[in-house]
């Protein structure tokens, strides 16, 4: 088998892959994680909604408390893009 | 400001003979918020609910017969453009001259349109039945009246051959087919198994005579004749409406006041002789209501007025300066004020634009929303729609400014750099000079966070005093001050083991034990200090500390999502110009120029679908970290509505 001789081109490009496909997971992961929270809150709202307008407001809040989850993971890939 | 209007809470007294004089005045100031009367017990010789004034049936039943003409010509009161008022009297002498006519005229209209409906519908149902039978040759009667013979007809999918002695037509000019088939009765079984392998459905023939064909064409006309005479009938109403608009609302607003007023004792207590009701009413106008009041009855009238028991029974008004007043609707989605605490009005319209800047700064999607929250008010005529469209005109306004301080234009450079933080990804290789912000943008995020909630726990403290008496308002004010130290403590520790860019370096001070520096060492008093404080009034309470950190890092959402909005309108510009539209425009050839009408295409569609993502994430994010980071800190809410006894007539005038 020949050696594996790296340059350090090389490293430092695979580094960059490492951090765009770490970046990449932090997004992705924590939306199907905050799909999965809003899906449960999302379908419960639309029912209230349903019988009573007036709670419109509020629960199309309770919708979007779960994005937090994924703005985390927003804030982390761009810690590690820039 | 910072504090709901002042109440006065009244009870007033009159003898039965004054109620109709004392209603309609406390109608006419329209400041008078009613406590509604609820008996205590059955028993007669306690105070009574009071009976409604004499002709509240009439005015309720000729109110009903109002509204049931503006429901036919699809008259909405609270979308009619108020063009002059009319005077109460004239429109009285109308209800009485005028309005039978309408009434019958539109009665009758009515009648003639269901009864043409449901004509219309009929036919259509015949014409339905017959279609089949019009493509076979054959007349109607011919299909019935036999002895001997079976008929067989209905749809089936595919012509069949049959073995007996019989006649057949078959058609498949109609959906599904169609088959007539007479047989003798001897063979009506096995024909039927037959036809049903396949696939024979039976359908009935008609109760009609002569050709199917003219029969179906004949249906078919008189539905269009219904649908002519339902056209003409909708426009005589909507010619009803047009002349009649003006009277109707009218009559509707002035009869709705008969009725309320009429019906206005029934929220009263009465004894044999007087009528006893409490309520509230607004501090600063309150000697201007009882001295009118005592004027119009002669002085046969008792007002006093009742100390404040529970602040949870006080009706609520908002008191802030005009600029302010929209965000009210934004607090009444999360719960209007206790009367007794803090009304953070304030302080929402001034940080909410600003939140929603800092996370949409663009000039050009700013100068979208902002023509849009004008152009909208011409079709949304709502109070609350008319409010949230001054939010979003202040919060545009403020998307602008960012815009031009980050120098951001649909995601493009303005011609001069970021004034504050550069927010220009590396985007198609477009973005030359500084390289973005991030990480200060962040930093400055997490600042607003940990400010934003230090203010919340200050004005925590503030209202513990207002909500709480004694002992148990001191606790809750040195819990909050717990939470304060707390996190500051938290803080200070972090700021002396890290160098931060943009925070306090306490790295530097002097080391005072096992590796730890005098900051640290602050830090930890604080933050144990904070935590008996917070546990002094409740240990469950200290389960919550986590949330310390994750409610000032979701502070981190305002440069987050206003990232990824500046990165959708950066790959859009890129995808639309950079790849299809420059290229093209070097060389055009006839390809390219569809090459370059995609590109716009993509560009006005990316730039549309971002702009609603903005509103959406400006709008929703700031209006979160409102809700779930700041009023969490402080607020209670579950203020009653101040709903006044009146109204402000619109349409008619005394």
């Amino acid at each position: 088998m020949a050696d594996v001789v790296m340059t350090l081109e090389m490293v430092q490009a695979s580094q960059l892959g490492m951090k765009a496909i770490g970046a990449g997971l932090a997004v992705g992961l924590t939306g199907i994680a905050s799909g999965i929270a809003e899906m449960a809150i999302g379908s419960a709202a639309v029912g209230a909604t349903a019988e009573n307008r007036d709670v419109f407001g509020l629960v199309l809040l309770l919708t979007v408390i779960p994005e937090t989850i994924v703005i985390f993971g927003l804030v982390v890939a761009l810690l590690l893009l820039f | 400001m910072l504090r709901p209007e002042g109440m006065r809470r009244l009870l007033i007294a009159v003898p039965k003979g004054e109620i109709d004089t004392v209603i309609r005045e406390l109608y006419r100031h329209n400041i008078y918020h009613i406590e509604d009367f609820v008996p205590e017990s059955e028993s007669p010789d306690e105070l009574s609910i009071g009976h409604p004034l004499p002709g509240a049936s009439d005015a309720a039943s000729a109110l009903i017969k109002v509204r049931a003409i503006e429901n036919a010509c699809g008259i909405d009161p609270d979308s009619v453009e108020i063009k002059e008022k009319i005077p109460a009297s004239k429109v009285r002498e109308r209800i009485r001259t005028d309005l039978p006519a309408i009434q019958k005229e539109v009665e009758g209209l009515v009648a003639t349109r269901s009864k043409l409906e449901a004509q219309k519908k009929e036919h259509e149902q015949r014409a339905k039945e017959l279609e089949p039978f019009a493509a076979l040759p054959l007349d109607l009667e011919l299909y019935r009246g036999y002895i001997r013979f079976t008929v067989f007809t209905g749809h089936i999918r595919h012509d069949v051959a049959i073995d007996v002695p019989h006649e057949k037509y078959f058609s498949d000019r109609v959906d599904g087919n169609m088959i007539a088939v007479v047989v003798p009765n001897e063979h009506r079984e096995e024909v039927e198994r037959t036809l049903l392998d396949s696939g024979f459905q039976a359908i009935p023939v008609p109760e009609e005579a002569g050709a199917p064909a003219d029969r179906l064409k004949s249906h078919i006309d008189e539905a269009r004749e219904a649908t002519t005479g339902i056209a003409g009938v909708n426009q005589r109403l909507a010619e009803i409406r047009d002349r009649h608009t003006d009277l109707l609302v009218a009559c509707d607003e002035l009869l709705t006041a008969d009725v309320e007023r009429a019906e206005a004792p029934l929220r009263f207590a009465t004894t044999e002789e007087t009528f006893i009701t409490e309520g509230w009413v607004p501090e600063d106008r309150a000697d201007g209501i009882r001295a009118a009041l005592e004027k119009a009855t002669n002085g046969r009238i008792y007002i006093g007025e009742l100390a404040i028991d529970d602040d949870a029974k006080v009706p609520v008004e908002y008191e802030n300066p005009s600029f302010a007043s929209p965000t009210q609707v934004l607090m009444d989605i999360y719960a209007r004020p206790r009367y007794s605490e803090l009304d953070p009005t304030l302080m929402v319209a001034i940080v909410y634009p600003i939140f929603f800047g800092l996370i949409l700064g663009d000039v050009g999607y700013g100068a979208i929303l902002l023509a849009l929250s004008f152009g909208l008010r011409k079709f949304l005529k709502g109070d609350e729609g008319r409010m949230l469209l001054s939010v979003l005109t202040y919060s545009s306004i403020s998307s602008i400014i960012f815009g031009v301080l980050y120098s951001e234009f649909f995601g493009a450079a303005l011609p001069w750099p970021a004034l504050i933080f550069n927010r220009h990804l590396n985007i198609g290789g477009a973005a030359g000079g500084h390289p973005p912000q991030i990480t200060e943008l962040m930093i400055l995020a997490i600042w607003i966070g940990i400010l934003h909630i230090t203010l919340g726990r200050i004005l925590g403290m503030v209202n513990a005093r207002k909500l709480h008496h004694g002992r148990h308002a001191a606790k809750a004010a040195i819990a909050n001050a717990g939470w304060i130290g707390t996190m500051w403590g938290i803080l200070i520790m972090i700021w002396s083991l890290y160098a931060i860019p943009l925070m306090p370096d306490l790295t530097g001070l002097p080391v005072v034990a096992m590796g730890f520096n005098v900051a640290a060492v602050v830090g930890a008093v604080l933050l144990v200090a904070g935590i008996l404080g917070i546990a002094q009034e409740n240990a469950l309470e200290l389960v919550e500390i986590p949330t310390i950190i994750s409610h000032v890092l979701s502070y981190a959402r305002l440069v987050a999502v206003g990232l990824s909005s500046v990165a959708i309108a950066m790959v859009v510009n890129f995808i639309a110009i950079g790849m299809l539209i420059q290229p093209q425009i070097e060389a055009i050839t006839p390809l390219g120029v569809i090459l370059i009408i995609f590109g716009v295409l993509v560009l006005f569609v990316g730039h549309a679908l971002n702009t609603a993502l903005g509103l959406l994430g400006g709008g929703l994010h700031s209006l979160r970290l409102h809700y779930v980071e700041f009023f969490t800190k402080f607020y209670k809410g579950g203020g009653k509505k101040y709903n006044p006894f009146g109204m402000k007539s619109k349409f008619t005038e005394e």
